[in-house]
């Protein structure tokens, strides 16, 4: 059977699916990415199926604690020991030391274990600057939009009326930039944190793609791939998993959605994409992408929207495009944008 | 772990954990068959890798099985005492983790059995393996979504254990189907999708509306 064929226990059921939601790799991400694109018909069952695999727990699920942890190992490695000193016989003192060593080898082993792998979800944030750092700003203004790489490899596209801030160097234990505006980030997947820092938030991730936006304290982070943390201003944390998006509004009411990958996302390869837009984020989303006062006067139905990608158009195209669905006419005149009822 | 301990430990080992972790993470790169012929030839790292990546697990997935955890301990304990007398002779295994869960499993049995007789060996497989749906892990966007999260999280109390065992393994541990069926005892591959595919039937009308 086909996959656009399958019902969710079809999804359920599947190791290759399963396995694009409990170990992402490269190859699982790539065919699962690319397959909802091409069936977008099927991303709210594919959704629901994830979230249904993402959220089977143990119900009884008892913690091993630190002491636990360590006693069985020195148990353990105390009975090989003694069993060894009775057939070899020069064990001694030796042997004692060479236990406690072990012992804390695996202590310190089992800490740096559980670090790297709570690390995204760590609550220990503080991130200072050593104050030698060269910083670097990026502003890009409206009408604009850029590409910055960064020194461990990891891609950073930034949007429109945006500035990002990154030191020349990483430190040797974390990555970090901060962040105003909107960006979609390609990190690098290396042992080393990478955190993004907003006005307001914290985004924290290994290696993954996603994009993050905080405009007026409303912050929304879409995750494409991978994995990441986001801790709002409150403190509050929450984890994402692939095409689940965070908003948390002005208030810091926080909510999860699915999300339009090339509508959220299609900006950074310069493709413009309205849906179901009213006047007035068709007209915010000219000015922003194109850097251009607009201007309107008339008025239209409460009821009109307006939908449509461009790829790398020029404005005047997609003033064009506009004007030919919308009923509305255009006039362009020292860098400013006129729209206007065409009956008018 | 709590945060706390984690912040005192963190900062006084940053210059010894880099290299423990370089080490964690050869091993992470290594198929499982590499890592139990390391340990077989009496790698240190190996052993430790274990026992660091899979004690914690194991004790989970022992804990459904027995609800005496001092027993589970001593269980665990035995294991790994097993894996190292052993080492020299051990025979070959293709996934670590789907074996050692087997070894725990009988050696709970094996100590069931020899604390309280042969009869109750089987109990706590047909009412064990509770599965709790995490809330936050589901989208739930309208109203009626949290009533038929409430009927699945029904359906599933309804499943046997070894029902619930195999899509724990399968979501919660990742484990593939050829796992499941080595931890479960299955001669064939098939058997253990055939139990989560019956599992799964059970919840269809309600997944489904």
């Amino acid at each position: 059977m086909k996959y656009s064929e399958y019902d969710i226990v079809d999804f359920l059921l599947d190791e290759f699916f399963i396995q694009w939601i409990k170990n992402p790799d490269q190859n699982n991400r790539h065919f699962w990415e690319k397959w909802i694109q091409e069936h977008p018909e099927k991303r709210g069952l594919v959704m629901q199926a994830a979230s249904l695999i993402r959220s089977v727990k143990y119900g009884d699920d008892p913690e091993i604690t630190d002491a636990m942890y360590v006693e069985i190992f020195e148990n353990v490695i105390k009975t090989d020991s003694e069993k060894q000193r009775g057939s070899v016989s020069d064990g001694g003192n030796f042997s004692f030391f060479n236990l406690k060593n072990m012992v804390a080898v695996i202590l310190i082993g089992f800490c740096a274990t559980m670090v790297y792998l709570q690390m995204v979800a760590s609550n220990e944030t503080v991130i200072s600057p050593p104050t030698e750092e060269v910083l670097i700003t990026r502003t890009v203004p409206a009408g604009k939009r850029a590409i910055v790489t960064l020194a461990d490899g990891s891609k950073v596209f930034l949007n429109a009326e945006s500035e990002l801030i990154y030191p020349k160097q990483q430190s040797p234990d974390q990555r970090w930039v901060q962040l105003k505006g909107e960006a979609f980030f390609e990190v690098e997947k290396e042992k080393r944190p990478f955190k993004v820092l907003t006005d307001y938030s914290e985004i924290a991730v290994l290696g993954t793609a996603f994009n993050v936006k905080e405009a007026h304290q409303e912050l929304s982070v879409a995750l494409v791939s991978g994995k990441v943390h986001v801790k709002d201003r409150e403190g509050n944390q929450y984890d994402l998993a692939p095409l689940e998006m965070l908003t948390v509004d002005k208030a810091g009411k926080a909510s999860k959605s699915g999300f339009d990958v090339l509508a959220v996302t299609g900006w950074k390869d310069r493709i413009l994409v309205f849906q179901d837009d009213d006047l007035e984020q068709v007209i915010k989303k000219l000015e922003h992408w194109y850097g251009v006062d607009l201007d309107f006067s008339g008025e239209v139905s409460a009821t009109w929207n307006y939908s449509g990608t461009y790829h790398n158009e020029n404005l005047e195209n997609v003033l064009k495009g506009i004007s030919l669905t919308s009923g509305l006419d255009y006039r362009l005149e020292k860098g400013k944008v006129f729209l206007y009822n065409r009956n008018k | 772990m709590k945060p706390h301990t984690q912040e005192a430990q963190a900062p006084s080992l940053s210059a010894t954990t880099s290299n423990y972790n370089d080490s964690f993470l050869s091993f992470q790169a290594k198929t499982d068959e590499e890592i139990w012929m390391a340990l077989n030839k009496g790698n240190e790292l190996a052993f430790n890798y274990l026992y660091r990546t899979l004690v914690a697990p194991m004790y989970r997935y022992g804990c459904q099985i027995s609800k005496d955890k001092g027993l589970v301990k001593d269980c665990i304990q035995n294991i790994f005492i097993q894996l190292r007398k052993k080492r020299g002779t051990l025979s070959e295994v293709h996934n670590c983790k789907a074996y050692l869960f087997s070894c725990l499993k009988h050696e709970i049995f094996r100590r069931m059995k020899e604390l309280r007789g042969e009869h109750l060996e089987m109990m706590t497989q047909e009412d064990g393996f509770p599965i709790c749906l995490s809330h936050e892990a589901i989208l739930i966007q309208k109203e009626q979504e949290c009533e038929k999260v409430k009927k699945i999280q029904e359906a599933l109390d309804q499943l046997t254990g070894r029902q619930r065992q195999a899509l724990l393994l399968l979501y919660t541990e990742g484990m593939s189907y050829q796992e499941i069926a080595r931890v479960m005892e299955f001669s064939e591959v098939k058997s253990a999708r055939k139990l989560v595919y019956r599992a799964l039937s059970s919840l269809r009308q309600i997944l489904k509306y």
